[in-house]
């Protein structure tokens, strides 16, 4: 068991060693620099040339990004251009939101996510089953920042029930109740629209996991000792089709991060994913380049976790 | 048989789904290509605009007002709210000596101020937090002397002194200083050598007392009096412990900024809102309203945020979306006027000569006869695009000085407009003839001409346009390709279009025209922006006179730049082809509020009230 974690856990820092070249190759190679929007001509060029100078743009990359590790290394993840203070405190402004909306639409996907995928399952092949499928469906089929922009007109402005952006009330005081009540109200919406479009795969999941234990063995054995129905479901089926989903769990960190950056830009929510995108526009680079960084950790760890919980719930794996 | 119709019914059900996504989704590429928030840099078209097929819903700038329509009395104090357009959050770096991005500058625009007045011109008056004078002195450098007021105090109750703006210059002028702002001050006796470690202190500055300081610069420049001036004081008292180099990132900017402006930060949450409270103490006076709160809105929801009162009153309003939300905002009023901008197209003429620093023309370049140009000019029709793709909200345009600058801009100006028989007349006589046959000009060696244009992506609108302008041109008999046979993203655009890419004869940009008309950096022969490489002696005698010392005297300057505004429609290095209206939507129940320059930029926010509590909802 052991073994098997240090084994996974040895093969994950190379993985972060070729991501962050990558990720540096790559930012060096978008056309232009956080210069290239200042067309300004009050700016001479002269002056342009200077700041790059300064800030090290013209070195060759292997320098540059010889500087970059030696930085990361020490916890510094360098300076931003554009906010003009360090990235790290930057980016420690807005990963409390990101985090606290990551974790409030995971809580909503598995809220929504398990009853319907039981139901589903359970009753396959019904109406109901049908309906809850086709909205599986429907939730694949829709586009994020569509379905956000829908649940922004709908719920924020039609029906005027929460908040439409930014994340939390302006003018309150930090560490007030008030505060902490404006700040969930400002998640929910987001928060919601992005587990109902998230949801789907799980549900889906579930469904084919329960339809599958249905008709194994060991469920006909304990119908036929005559266990009754809700106990067959409740302790028998249910118990082992959950378990692929505890495991797919780390996979849904990775798809909360693209689900992020959409949300956020449209609820107008400062967290990481809407940081991504300005710094995108503003060719920011030493912000994009910490920040893709650091969702890639978060995706490796997040494939990292989901092997482990598998490892634990079905020992098949380990054995290789 | 029950279950087969269900999912027959779902697959329908999905692709009349699909087919309105597909029809949604094209409406979001227009928010990737914003990135640029410089002011005088104007590089994507944000337009995304549907095509309209009727002539009808056409607006035209000159049914907009400039200042607000009073509905009622406004109220003792009130809470005004105002919405920050933008894709981008504020950076807070809120000071104007450090910051960069537009965002900041509409949040510190609140509570700071500059400390002289302007007019609708951008020049100078008498009407700030300081009087000023000039004089000439005898060995050809001038001295402005400002005369801080005596009312004029800090935030925390300081007074505002000399010192604080001196100590503005000392921080801009030294060698540890971020920003980019040191354009303003270079021009100050002995800066140079302040800038380079090699004195103390600054020749040019001297503090006569404390509420006067007087700045001596090397020559008589008139841009020193159209808002060329560094006017912006830095409160000394907190920023003297502060090393140079961590100011931009120090609390003092980021967490609790102060001025002397009208309203006094109260909170600010890093990227999505500020709230003010009024600053009693305000040198004008009192401001009506009680405080104002700043919120960021993204461009999509805007129009939403208007409509349910979330905002009274935003910075910029995206144009393209005017024409589907005019009808149901009946709560607010839309005030519009010419915007500071322009579209134009430019003719590749020359090179950059790196070492000597000046544009080299090139007298054999594809597009070097000026016939070609002018013809060109005469075979599309920019009226027509500005009402198809922007429903008439931007209109050709006519010379370089646009009338947003009302005394410079010189609307009796014959330039050539639409006509495509002048076109093909003005090519016959230049000898750009179709020899061969298949209805396109080769050029007068008979030789075949393909022009290649350069072109940005960004908005629904960027490719029908740069459509449109290759078959007007087509019409006339003239091949025109585009680069690469696809727009350019902006980053590379102006990349290659700086680096004189050879593939490249004419492409489409645009310009901000900030706030001074002096054409040098732009259009001088040593300008690394001059992208059309064009330069000649009377261009350059003109622009020299418009910044000569005579120049002080406006009329003598109007004068200049008419000839010159005269002299770019004779050669035609590029041409106009769009001016803009600016839009900005103000609730009914805002009073006093006005989009005039002068207004705007003279912290006029204290007059503003409200006439009730709450925003006006629409009917």
């Amino acid at each position: 068991m052991w073994k098997f974690i240090v084994r996974r856990l040895l093969i994950t820092l190379p993985q972060i060693i070729l991501l962050s070249v990558l990720v540096f190759l790559m930012a060096q190679m978008m056309p232009g620099d956080a210069l290239t929007g200042q067309v300004d001509p009050n700016v001479s060029p002269e002056i342009k040339e200077q700041i790059r100078e300064r800030l090290g743009l013209n070195n060759p990359w292997y320098i540059q990004y010889r500087d970059w590790v030696a930085g990361i290394l020490q916890g510094d993840l360098g300076q931003s251009f554009r906010f003009k203070m360090d990235v790290t405190e930057l980016l420690s402004q807005r990963i409390a939101n990101t985090f606290w909306l990551s974790l409030v639409t995971l809580i909503f996907t598995y809220i929504i996510a398990v009853p319907l995928g039981i139901t589903s399952g359970r009753y396959n092949d019904t109406l109901l089953d049908q309906g809850i499928t086709g909205y599986t469906y429907l939730g694949f089929a829709t586009p994020l920042f569509i379905f956000a922009l829908f649940m922004v007109w709908v719920f924020g402005y039609q029906l005027g029930w929460f908040p439409t952006s930014g994340s939390v009330q302006p003018g309150l005081t930090p560490g007030t109740m008030e505060y902490v009540i404006s700040k969930f109200n400002h998640l929910l919406l987001p928060a919601l629209s992005m587990a109902l479009i998230a949801t789907v795969s799980t549900v889906q999941y579930l469904r084919s996991e329960i339809v599958d234990t249905k008709q194994k063995d060991f469920i006909v054995t304990a119908r036929a000792k005559g266990a009754s129905e809700s106990r067959v479901y409740n302790r028998h089926i249910l118990r082992n089709s959950l378990l692929p989903i505890a495991a797919f769990f780390g996979w849904e960190i990775t798809s909360l991060i693209s689900g992020t950056i959409f949300i956020e830009q449209i609820f107008g929510y400062p967290g990481m994913g809407a940081l991504f995108l300005e710094t995108i526009l503003l060719r920011d680079y030493s912000v994009v380049t910490a920040l893709v960084l650091l969702f890639g950790i978060a995706s490796i760890l997040g494939a990292l976790l989901s092997d482990i919980i598998l490892s634990l719930v079905d020992p098949r794996i380990r054995i290789k | 048989m029950k279950k087969v119709s269900l999912s027959k019914l779902l697959l329908a059900l999905m692709l009349v789904f699909l087919l309105v996504l597909a029809a949604c989704s094209g409406s979001d590429d227009e928010q990737e290509d914003t990135g640029t928030d410089t002011e005088t840099e104007e590089g994507t078209e944000e337009g995304a605009e549907e095509e309209e097929e009727d002539t009808d819903g056409l607006y035209s700038i000159d049914d907009f007002n400039v200042d607000k329509t009073n509905e009622g009395e406004a109220i003792e104090g009130g809470t005004l709210n105002y919405g920050l357009v933008s894709d981008t959050v504020f950076e807070g770096v809120l000071n104007r000596v450090f910051y960069e991005g537009n965002p900041d500058y509409e949040v510190l625009k609140f509570f700071d101020e500059n400390l002289l007045a302007i007019d609708n011109n951008f020049n100078y008056t008498q009407d700030g937090a300081a009087e000023w004078e000039l004089t000439e002195n005898d060995d050809g450098t001038v001295t402005v002397t400002f005369m801080i007021r005596d009312n004029v105090n800090w935030h925390d109750g300081e007074p505002v002194t000399a010192e604080d703006l001196a100590f503005a210059y000392e921080v801009i002028g030294s060698p540890e200083y971020t920003g980019v702002r040191y354009y303003y001050i270079e021009d100050v006796v002995g800066m140079e050598a302040y800038n380079a470690g090699e004195a103390d202190a600054i020749e040019g500055l001297e503090i006569v007392d404390d509420k006067t300081l007087s700045v001596t610069f090397t020559n008589a420049n008139p841009s020193l009096l159209a808002s060329g001036l560094w006017t912006s004081p830095l409160p000394k008292h907190i920023f003297e412990e502060i090393p140079i180099e961590e100011m931009a990132e120090s609390d003092a900017v980021r967490v609790n900024p102060i001025g002397f402006g009208p309203f006094k930060v109260e909170t600010i949450t890093p990227g999505e809102s500020v709230t003010y409270s009024a600053n009693e103490d305000y040198w004008r006076g009192a401001p009506k309203l009680d405080g104002i709160t700043l919120k960021v809105v993204a461009p999509q929801v805007v129009a939403n945020e208007l409509e349910t009162g979330g905002v009274d009153v935003v910075d910029s309003f995206p144009t393209d979306q005017y024409p589907d939300v005019e009808e149901n905002l009946t709560n607010v009023e839309f005030l519009g006027q010419i915007d500071t901008a322009y579209t134009y197209i430019g003719f590749k003429l020359g090179s950059w000569d790196e070492e000597a620093g000046e544009v080299v023309p090139d007298p054999n370049a594809k597009m070097a006869d000026v016939n070609l140009r002018r013809a060109m000019w005469h075979a599309v029709d920019n009226d027509t695009v500005g009402e198809r793709f922007y429903n008439g909200l931007r209109w050709a345009g006519t010379t370089l000085i646009i009338p947003a600058f009302p005394d410079y801009h010189d609307p009796t100006i014959e330039t050539p407009s639409y006509d495509q028989e002048e076109a093909n007349r003005l090519l016959d006589e230049a000898g750009y003839v179709d020899v061969d046959g298949d209805n396109i000009r080769e050029n007068p060696d008979g030789e075949e001409l393909v022009i290649n244009f350069a072109s940005m992506s960004g908005g629904d609108v960027a490719e029908p346009i740069a459509n449109y302008y290759i078959q007007a041109w087509e019409q006339v008999g003239l091949k025109v390709e585009l680069v690469d046979g696809r727009l350019m993203e902006f980053n590379s655009f102006y990349d290659r279009v700086e680096a004189d890419d050879p593939d490249i004869d004419i492409y489409q940009g645009a310009w901000g025209t900030g706030t001074d008309v002096d054409q040098n950096g732009l259009y001088g022969r040593s300008a690394a922006y001059n992208y059309t490489r064009y330069a000649s002696e009377e261009n350059d005698e003109l622009l020299a006179k418009g910044a000569s010392p005579e120049a002080m005297d406006i009329d003598y300057r109007v004068d200049v730049y008419k000839e010159w505004q005269q002299l770019m429609v004779d050669e035609i290095p590029v041409f106009p082809t769009l001016y803009r209206a600016e839009l900005v939507p103000v609730n009914n129940r805002v009073t006093d509020w006005s989009i005039q320059a002068e207004w705007i930029l003279n912290n006029s926010f204290h007059e503003v009230g409200v006439t009730q509590e709450d925003p006006v909802l629409p009917e």
